[in-house]
């Protein structure tokens, strides 16, 4: 090795600890925890159970009921938060009086924790003294209280909302920022060849940032699934474990059975899946092009 | 590049490396032994933390430095909710700590992981232990060994409705039975008034177990209260049936049907805000209660009985322990039994909304009105008010929590019925019995 190349290396090492010692050994650790008997109650009895802790999640019916709602919320969250906020974006596109100041209250949501937006929209969907029931009431839409998270019809659905309104303006920051970039002159064509606004969209606009929206779904599908916060705080998957998702479910058995082995099984898990979306998604969409914004 | 540049370049990186570590991690000088003069440092964590509970120990902590020159205390207050997570790593990691904040709920994780020393020897020789409450003892001992000593108690009590009452000509509930009847008569849903503050959601288990224990009455095992005196569960009994099926009444007659989803904070709230007349909690809420609704509209009263006339009760709360490791144990206790001497615990408990731990406190004028002054009576009338130890022994005991939430919420929709859920209630704790004899 010459010299440059052990310059580099120990420049890089610090770093590369860093980065060894805070990501891949907890998650090296949390992928052997998984197939140990791992109790907070009795530390010192630590010890391998094989795949007892997978097969116990499997026999949870639970499980299954989170797994389904993962893959609904995760879904129905993406799509929503997708077009609302491309539709956002289109409209921020053009400079107008007060764009800035507009962005800002537009983009604010993003800002805030999702255990505080739990807490907001928590009470605003309590059926008592919320304020989406009294506005309900008073515009005469409905006549009776709705349990927006105490009935398991609505409960679902009532979260994919609060979580929607939460993410919509990521989607609308990033798709911005990439529609600013279309070059000017591609639209000036396009009106020469006598191309209508959908027409421009939809042979333009869309191809052109096309990248964005790919490596943004892609990473916006992960956080939705993996975030465990705003279901947390809304609903803490009840009523009835009918709103847990995979990683709400596996905060659970942390907090209430202290059982890290049980919850680093479906950690496990979850990543697994992960992987699958992730091969997948790159090979329908031709990966080659995410990486070029 | 010239060899300094790279060698400075290096050096640069690798300072800003230890400067980042050395900025995130928290400051640690664990100089416990001191500046040679005698001069000892105790590291104290607490768990239940809220800002003016802090600022409430530190003054305690201070008079006790004053009155101790040669011993330093530093508090350690990490944020409550993640308060019990960080005590856990630190002992696991056998870092310097001396005292630490035990709770009812994991003190026996801490015994059983070998993390804490009983007090006895301490304890026998304490003269103000004699003046500490049979509850307190209680609720500091695991099996027959003090392993921590309170520094407040928390009872379950009735808030209600005072101006509702009146109106109606209602008296305050004495039973169960009553508190249905009386919650019927308060709840008119077209004004979006219900009489009882319902828990479907996280913490419902402790109005299950309330009314189950009071419908057991006589019969429960008072050491060991999920079972009855001759070893079955209380939710597997005629009695036991019976509470539930009224549970279940509650729900539906007499409490907003969003309230299966409801918590603490919703719990309180709806009471607050005038949606609901009555209200099961600990005297902590007593101060959100005193700021947020006007003087006379609420009062207190006792925990309802069952059938027999009596109602179980138990006494809740955190306090003080000894870590194994420590090296300072002898101080630690000069620190603890000051901290718990009546003086300075009935402060405490004034100041921040608990009942004091020693039974001479009840003299104080302050517990003998307003709202402690129910919660004193329930104290002195042990004939009717039983206390039972909560089954904190069991390893399952946290996930108890989780299965009532789950299963409860689904028999409150309709989707199970009451048999099979007792039947998996019941299961579930002799499981535990099983599990722990072994």
């Amino acid at each position: 090795m010459n010299n440059k190349k052990v310059f580099i290396l120990s420049g890089l090492l610090p770093a590369l600890a860093l980065i060894l010692a805070f990501t891949y050994y907890p998650f090296l650790k949390g992928i052997i925890m998984a197939f140990q008997d791992y109790k907070l109650f009795d530390l010192r009895n630590v010890h391998f159970v094989g795949l007892d802790n997978f097969k116990a999640a499997f026999k949870d019916p639970k499980f299954f009921t989170a797994l389904k709602n993962s893959g609904y919320w995760v879904f129905c969250s993406l799509i929503l938060q997708f077009v609302f906020g491309l539709a956002l974006a289109l409209l921020l596109r053009k400079p107008f009086r007060g764009r800035g100041i507009f962005q800002g209250f537009a983009f604010y949501s993003w800002a805030l924790s999702g255990f505080l937006i739990g807490m907001i929209w928590k009470w605003m969907f309590n059926s008592q003294i919320g304020v989406i029931n009294d506005l309900l009431l008073r515009l005469h839409i409905i006549d009776e209280r709705i349990g927006f998270l105490s009935n398991p019809k609505w409960a679902m659905m009532s979260v994919i909302i609060a979580n929607v309104w939460y993410g919509i303006a990521f989607f609308a920051i990033m798709l911005l920022a990439a529609l600013q970039s279309v070059p000017a002159d591609l639209y000036e064509a396009a009106d020469m060849d006598g191309a209508t606004g959908i027409r421009k969209l939809w042979n333009v606009t869309l191809p052109y940032i096309l990248p964005t929206i790919i490596a943004t779904t892609l990473l916006r599908a992960i956080w939705i699934f993996n975030d465990p916060s705003l279901i947390y705080g809304l609903t803490n998957g009840g009523p009835a474990g009918s709103t847990h998702i995979l990683s709400s479910l596996m905060l659970d058995k942390i907090i209430y059975a202290g059982d890290y082995g049980a919850a680093s099984a479906i950690g496990v898990i979850m990543i697994a899946l992960l992987l699958l979306y992730t091969i997948f998604f790159l090979t329908v969409t031709k990966a080659e092009k995410v990486g070029d914004f | 590049m010239t060899t300094r540049n790279k060698v400075s370049a290096l050096v640069l990186c690798g300072a800003l490396t230890a400067g980042l570590l050395a900025g995130c991690g928290s400051k640690n000088d664990s100089t416990n032994e001191g500046n040679g003069g005698g001069q000892v440092t105790l590291r104290m964590i607490e768990s239940l933390t809220s800002p003016a509970r802090t600022e409430l120990l530190k003054a305690s902590i201070e008079k006790f430095e004053t009155a101790n020159p040669n011993i330093k205390v530093d508090l350690i207050s990490p944020p409550f909710d993640q308060a019990d997570n960080k005590i856990r790593t630190m002992l696991g990691a056998k870092e310097d700590l001396d005292v630490i904040e035990a709770r009812d709920l994991n003190v026996s994780e801490y015994v059983n992981n070998g993390f804490i020393d009983p007090l006895n020897t301490f304890a026998d020789s304490w003269s103000d232990y004699a003046s500490v409450s049979a509850i307190a003892k209680s609720l500091g001992s695991v099996g027959d060994k003090l392993y921590f000593v309170p520094n407040g108690l928390y009872e379950r009590q009735l808030f209600y409705r005072a101006d509702w009452f009146k109106e109606l000509g209602l008296t305050p509930p004495k039973t169960w039975e009553e508190l249905y009847e009386t919650g019927k008569k308060l709840t008119d849903p077209s004004k979006n008034r219900f009489g009882f503050s319902f828990r479907g959601a996280s913490g419902s288990n402790g109005t299950t177990d309330a009314i189950t224990l009071a419908y057991n009455g006589d019969n429960v095992n008072l050491e060991d209260s999920m079972f009855t005196k001759d070893g079955k569960s209380i939710y597997s009994t005629p009695e036991g049936k019976q509470a539930m099926e009224l549970y279940l009444k509650l729900y539906k007659d007499t409490s907003p049907p969003d309230s299966v989803n409801w918590g603490f904070q919703e719990q309180v709230q709806a009471f607050t805000s005038g949606v609901t007349g009555m209200l099961l909690q600990d005297p902590d809420v007593i101060q959100s209660l005193t700021e947020k609704m006007a003087e006379g509209t609420w009062a207190t009263a006792p925990l309802q009985a069952g059938p027999g006339g009596k109602a179980l009760l138990a006494a809740g709360g955190a306090g003080w322990a000894i870590p194994s490791d420590s090296k300072h144990k002898e101080e630690a206790w000069k620190l603890i039994s000051f901290l718990s001497s009546p003086a300075e615990n009935t402060e405490f408990s004034k100041k921040f909304g608990l009942i004091p731990i020693h039974t001479s406190a009840t003299e104080d004028e302050f517990f003998k009105s307003g709202p402690y002054k129910t919660l004193l009576d329930m104290s002195n009338d042990s004939a009717h008010f039983v206390n039972f130890k909560p089954p904190f022994q069991y390893p399952g005991n946290g996930q108890w929590g989780q299965l009532v939430q789950d299963s409860g919420q689904s028999l409150l929709l309709g989707q199970t019925s009451l048999d099979d859920t007792l039947k998996k209630w019941a299961d579930f704790w002799d499981k535990q019995k099983a599990e722990l004899k072994k």
